[in-house]
């Protein structure tokens, strides 16, 4: 749903960027986050955790994949319905 | 109806109160209580736990975004499962809810309470406790705006306490003990790996909650996703850098055992202004936890009481603060009577084992919600969750897997649970097919679910034969 009001569109599209802009920031942060700290535990702990460290990359996988999938389908439902429920007025 | 009852919850929460509810709630389980699973299963089964719980969690937040913002009602979990499953599930799950949720307050009030008595040693620690509780219930009966705002506050100042040290520790500030992580890596062996899942839920426990503001949101269908995935993207943040400072700072021994690990972590640095943020954020996280739970505890009752599985005296909404006053009042007695009963870990336990119900029941919800309303409008289903519904069947896979896994040690807590709930489903299951009470989905503004026109037609063609 689109409105013929310049003004309010342009302010609505600003705030959605923000709303964006928080979301992939917090993303960016928790990949760089468990991506360091997996690292660093598992190459100190290799000798015994080389066994099964498929585990620790199949589980932080599913996390980032699913959270990632997650967060854009919370922008296209915002993008989708803000001037309809007027999100941000 | 009263003029009281009459009166409708206030519409004014925004996304950043549905993430302070959240997060307020569970930032208590990274500052305390994790680290069992450490005693369980050294680092690398911490580190599993808090992976598989996570992936579990992320899940659940997801299926309670999509449903939260669908049913815009104040009982989250209770509501669900009352218009998707049925009148037993329901009443199992609202009271797993208010159990989790109140025996969580009850533990939260003792340790600020404890924390209170170390820093003034002539305080007593039950009138402090009895203090808290009343405190916080008086400022969730005032109004959900000033008690989600509060807790907004101290829960930003725990969590920029756990930023700030992890990043002046991974850039060098400090001394750390990366052998540590090697001397306490594994043990109990592999079998440690799968004992320590029972303790993964603490990093997240309560997310779910977040999504229990929603009929007092401004806009249900923005700030309930929004809110709730933020809430969770923090979670797994503060999870992964509170296990690794612990790891790095408390040889795995001491980690296991730790009553406060973050404050200990903090303490064993050496630099004063991390032991004063951290020993602050331990105290904060602990009033915002408790301050949620008597939000959300009040909710799962308000709800209940709304539709008659208990008392419906409970249902009323405060005239000025619209607030579900009696609700909340009604925490107190309950909150004070789990917190001077003397076993608070048995209590703990039981909140845990609650919470894994919710979460089989949860998914089992959300996959009864896309079989019963298939179509996504906007009425219907404002944010449509990714993946569903085989994530939603993965998810119940793993609450199961953790649930049998608490049968290390908690054998007769687990079996006092099933008798618990299996006795509330079958006598609500009861109660409710003799007063053939069903869901007004045109008061929603939903159309019929699937399938309900021919079994209201058969319903129909029996009573003309029974004429």
């Amino acid at each position: 749903m689109e409105t013929n009001d310049q003004a309010l569109e342009s302010k609505y599209h600003s705030k959605l960027t923000g709303d964006t802009a928080l979301v992939v920031g917090m993303l960016a942060l928790l990949v760089c986050v468990e991506g360091f700290i997996i690292y660093r535990i598992l190459s100190e702990t290799w000798e015994i955790a080389s066994g099964f460290f498929y585990l620790y990359v199949i589980f932080i996988g599913l996390i980032v994949l699913i959270e990632t999938i997650g967060c854009l389908k919370v922008r296209e439902s915002i993008k989708t319905h803000m001037f309809e429920f007027k999100y941000y007025d | 109806m009263s003029e009281h009852e009459s009166a409708g919850l206030v519409k004014t929460l925004r996304p950043f109160h549905v993430w302070a509810l959240g997060v307020g709630i569970v930032l208590v389980g990274e500052y305390m209580g994790w680290n069992f699973t450490v005693a369980k299963g050294g680092v690398l089964g911490s580190l599993l736990a808090m992976l598989v719980a996570g992936t579990m969690y992320v899940i659940i937040s997801l299926c309670a975004s999509e449903l939260g913002s669908a049913t815009k009602l104040a009982g989250g979990p209770y509501d669900w499962a009352r218009l998707f499953i049925g009148p037993g599930a329901a009443a199992s799950v609202g009271l797993a809810v208010y159990m989790e949720y109140i025996a969580l307050e009850a533990a939260d009030a003792i340790v600020v309470a404890s924390i209170s008595q170390s820093i003034f040693p002539g305080l007593q620690v039950y009138p402090v406790t009895l203090l808290v509780i009343a405190l916080l219930t008086f400022i969730n009966y005032r109004g959900v705006v000033a008690a989600l705002t509060l807790n907004f506050v101290l829960t930003m100042i725990a969590f920029i306490a756990i930023l700030a040290f992890f990043f002046s520790t991974a850039f060098g500030i400090g001394d750390i003990h990366p052998e540590y992580l090697l001397q306490g890596a594994l043990p109990n062996g592999m079998i440690g790996l799968f004992a320590a899942l029972q303790f993964g839920p603490w990093f997240y426990l309560g997310i779910e909650g977040a999504a229990m503001c929603a009929e007092e949101c401004k806009h249900p269908s923005r700030a309930v996703p929004l809110g709730q995935q933020a809430g969770m993207i923090t979670l797994l943040i503060g999870a992964a850098m509170t296990l690794y400072l612990c790891a790095v700072l408390i040889p795995a021994d001491l980690l296991g055992v730790s009553v406060y690990p973050l404050f200990e972590a903090a303490q064993n640095s050496g630099i004063f202004i991390f032991v004063a943020l951290l020993g602050l954020g331990t105290f904060l996280t602990c009033v915002a936890s408790a301050n949620g739970c008597v939000c959300d505890s009040s909710r799962s009752w308000f709800a209940l009481s709304r539709d008659n599985y208990v008392s419906s005296w409970f249902s009323a909404v405060h005239p000025k603060y619209n607030t579900p006053y009696r609700a909340v009042i009604f925490t107190m007695p309950v909150a004070i009577g789990f917190a001077f009963s003397g076993y608070l870990d048995q209590v703990i336990t039981f909140s845990i084992v609650s919470g894994l119900l919710c979460y089989v029941l949860i998914p089992f919800s959300l996959i009864r919600f896309r079989k019963l309303f298939p179509e996504t409008t906007s009425k219907v289903r404002p944010f449509v969750g990714p993946l569903q519904p085989y994530i939603a069947y993965f998810a119940i896979a793993i609450a199961i897997t953790i649930l049998s896994t608490l049968f290390w040690g908690y054998k007769y807590n687990l079996i006092f649970a099933f008798v618990f709930y299996g006795i509330a489903y079958f006598y609500f299951s009861h109660r409710h097919k003799k007063s053939n009470i069903e869901n007004n989905w045109a008061e929603m503004g939903w159309p019929l679910p699937k399938g309900s026109g021919n079994r209201r037609i058969k319903k129909e063609a029996t009573s003309i034969g029974d004429e």
